[in-house]
């Protein structure tokens, strides 16, 4: 059996994640492509005697290397040399994404041609001519619908003909004659530089240095031929070629597209007229607003039931260990340490779950690339693009992958405020906090309160950038350009896919980074040796007594110090710690009354408490989430600091100004 | 004539939307709710929503504009959506008091928001099934 790499590529929302998903099914595997954080996808199929591997490239619009996404997929094609190329273009879009193919044949690898979402076309009224296609560009066009199925069998062998045959398309554009001229002598130069020869396409390489492609001339920089380059290329203006080369690849689409395409009539489609609905001026953010209180009602109380089994399944698991294991030391590692510290996270699994299921059919039907939008005025004016709204919506549901979705920034600074300000945003992990302190201590406005919390926490993320913008990371917020795709009505298996891939990492996380944290808090908790698991005399409380003073002014004590320290693994563990401290266990109605005996706790106390956890510190995942995302511990211990100032000033204000509201000092 | 029909459908449910919608708020803020009209802040704003979403196309379509058709349509994809949200989210509790032994009525699921669905469900059973098939290959 022979191994064939088919790559991926297209531009972005062309449905060739679909197209992916459909060709692999679940033969995946996620990871990063090396040194950047730029999520990598593959996938293996077997056929006709071949063994395919499918690498999912980034979604990009050109090649020219100016984002992560960009430099990926390139190097990607350029350095591992996969046997062929697929683009995924979107049939509804010809001349955008074949700007794409006019740079992907010029790496000189072999192209194959998946002419998707080719029913939309058609269903417009627009007739492609395949044949025609093909002829003109020299590469094999293929009719699919990702969504569907359709056309996976035709694709798959037209990629392993075409892996089997020599490439033969580097010339597909020819330039303005003074720019052919330039390419040539450059060649002529470069060919001198056997290594650079053989690594790469010279024809393409001259281009991108005639470009001013600072990817390229880092290619060459260390060539002995670079100050006969250096000397060509001060000859030129890189911006004028630049320009020169992308009219002249439009030109060739141009020249093209009127051979192959048969234009429907335009008026107002159905997706325009939705457009106009849920992008309006006075209704689009209520419309938003409405969703996504649809989208929480639907997280919890769905979840609800799930989570109650969930919970009863774990509280009978440590029942069963506590009977089971021998030595109590033991015993209590598992019951208290493993199943009670990953117990405590798992219970919010059908919360993540069905979480992801609605974000990713939102996401499906093109919704959230209009959520975007219509926010995009409110983020600029806090200084960052409307594509950082997305991130901040999935931190509602769990920072971590919140953090995650900030890749798709594509300015630095505006990455870095955004991975910054996420913690703010109030994720699912603080909401037990909320519901056993707003309820023992708010009863009937308990629901107002969780509200307002929610509230206070966008209101940190938006102060919060906008000091950073006008302090640390300063700078103009990167344009936004985002292209809306068209609405589709996902299918089940596509959105549970996307969910699963999601909601897997989360579980994963329980299983490493919180297991982790959880068994060095029960050592904490239960050494030295013979005191009471997570008692005043335990490593633990002697840590809480440590840190009562730091605390004191905002009215807690030792029990919340020592809560809050164990917060640090996943907030939800607070309620835990709190269960054990108190004496009352995980019961919530049992904490309530032992915090409304408490004389040291009042209404004001609770509601200091729920904000510094709304602030503080993120949990151990988004910390490490951080550090993986900005690539820099600086930004990870910048943001632990200044989530617990924030918290400390904002707490210890609220615990003094409540007392004249709500009573109770 | 098809759009007029529809037209006067959207009025009808946009103003009821619009009505119920209040009175849910009013009955959050001070107290005392209607029986089947809960006290909810947020869920009288979403049928605020949905109400002015519907009047809106109404009003589009009486001026003559091509898109009010659009605005009906998606209003009433919205009640019904809502209505699901709120039937679903009524199913979970009756699980959950289920596996908890507690006792649950049917009246609580019986909000605005489920029975005016029922209303916008025959509307996008009678219109607006074809609108949203020309989007899922649009």
């Amino acid at each position: 059996m022979t191994g064939i790499r088919v790559a991926l590529a297209g531009n972005p929302n062309v449905g060739k994640t679909t197209l992916f998903n459909a060709l692999t099914g679940s033969r995946q595997h996620v990871g990063n492509w090396p040194g950047v954080t730029v999520e990598k996808k593959t996938g293996r199929i077997n056929r006709s005697g071949h063994a395919i591997e499918v690498i999912d490239l980034p979604g990009t619009y050109s090649l020219t290397a100016c984002s992560a996404d960009e430099v990926v997929a390139r190097d990607y094609i350029l350095e591992e040399r996969p046997d062929v190329v697929v683009q995924v273009v979107d049939a509804t879009n010809l001349e955008r994404n074949l700007y794409l193919t006019t740079q992907i044949a010029e790496l000189g690898v072999p192209v194959v041609i998946a002419l998707n979402m080719a029913d939309a076309a058609e269903a417009g009224g627009c007739a492609i001519d395949r044949e025609r296609l093909s002829a003109l560009l020299a590469i094999p066009v293929v009719r699919t619908v990702g969504i569907r199925g359709e056309g996976l069998d035709d694709l798959l062998d037209a990629a392993v003909r075409e892996a089997e045959t020599p490439p033969h398309h580097e010339h597909t554009v020819g330039y303005r004659n003074d720019v052919e001229a330039m390419i040539a002598s450059l060649v002529g130069v470069l060919e001198a530089d056997k290594d650079l020869a053989e690594r790469y396409p010279l024809r393409w390489l001259a281009a991108r240095l005639l470009e001013g492609d600072e990817n390229a001339l880092a290619k060459v920089r260390e060539s002995p031929v670079s100050p006969r380059v250096q000397a060509l290329l001060s000859t030129i203006d890189p911006d004028e070629c630049e320009a020169a080369m992308a009219d002249r690849r439009y030109d060739v689409i141009a020249a093209v597209l009127p051979q192959v395409r048969t234009a429907g009539a335009r008026g107002m489609n159905v997706s325009e007229m939705v457009d106009r609905v849920v992008t309006d001026r006075y209704l689009g953010i209520p419309i938003f607003l409405a969703l996504m209180w649809g989208t929480f009602e639907l997280t919890f109380a769905v979840a609800a039931p799930f989570v109650a089994l969930i919970e009863a399944g774990l509280a009978r698991l440590s029942a069963a260990v506590a009977g089971s294991i021998g030595p109590a030391w033991l015993a209590s590692l598992v019951g208290d340490g493993i199943i009670g510290g990953v117990g405590s996270v798992l219970v919010f699994v059908p919360n993540i779950f069905i979480l992801f299921l609605i974000l990713s059919f939102l996401e499906d039907t093109g919704y959230l690339a209009r959520a975007a939008f219509i926010m995009d005025r409110l983020m600029y004016a806090i200084g960052l693009p409307g594509k950082a709204f997305i991130p901040m919506l999935i931190g509602f549901g769990c920072n971590v992958p919140g953090i995650m979705a900030a890749r798709t920034i594509e300015g630095e600074r505006d990455r870095l405020i955004t991975i910054l300000v996420n913690p703010f945003i109030s994720c699912s992990a603080r909401l037990p906090v909320y519901i056993l302190f707003a309820g023992a201590f708010f009863g009937a406005a308990a629901g107002v309160v969780v509200f307002l919390l929610y509230v206070l926490g966008i209101a940190a993320a938006i102060g919060s950038a906008k000091l950073f913008r006008h302090t640390i990371l300063p700078g103009e917020s990167s344009p936004f350009i985002m292209e809306m795709p068209p609405y589709r009505l996902p299918t089940a298996g596509t959105s549970l896919l996307h969910t699963w891939s999601r909601g897997v990492m989360y579980v994963r996380k329980a299983g490493t980074i919180i297991l982790a944290g959880a068994l060095v808090l029960w050592c904490l908790a239960s050494f030295p040796f013979g005191v009471e698991y997570g008692s005043s005399a335990s490593l633990a409380g002697a840590l809480g007594h440590l840190l009562e003073p730091l605390v004191a002014p905002l009215g807690f004590d030792w029990k919340i110090a020592v809560a809050l320290l164990f917060g640090f693994v996943a907030k939800e563990v607070v309620v835990g710690s709190l269960g054990v401290l108190y004496g009352a266990g995980e019961e919530g109605d049992a904490l309530s009354t032992a915090f409304l005996a408490d004389p040291g706790l009042s209404a004001a106390t609770a509601l200091a408490l729920m904000v510094f956890v709304l602030l503080y510190t993120p949990c151990l995942a988004t910390i490490a989430t951080i550090r993986k995302e900005t690539g820099s511990w600086k930004w990870a211990g910048f943001s632990v600091a200044y989530g617990l100032v924030l918290a400390w000033l904002l707490a210890l204000i609220v615990g003094r100004i409540a007392p004249s509201f709500i009573g109770g000092a | 004539m098809n759009n007029m029909v529809q037209g006067v459908f959207g009025a009808v449910l946009g103003a009821l939307y619009a009505v119920f919608g209040t009175l849910q708020i009013v009955a959050a803020l001070t107290g005392p709710a209607v029986p089947f009209v809960p006290a909810s802040l947020f869920g009288g704003f979403v049928l605020l929503v949905i109400g002015a979403v519907l009047l809106t196309g109404v009003r589009n379509l009486a001026r003559g504009l091509d898109d009010g058709i659009g605005f009906v349509n998606v209003g009433t994809l919205l009640s019904v959506a809502f209505g699901a949200v709120t039937l679903l989210a009524a199913g979970a509790g009756a699980l959950e008091a289920a596996i908890a032994g507690e006792a649950w009525s049917v009246a609580d699921a019986l909000t605005p928001a489920v029975y005016l669905a029922v209303i916008g469900a025959a509307g996008f059973l009678a219109w607006c099934r074809a609108f949203f098939r020309g989007l899922a290959t649009a």
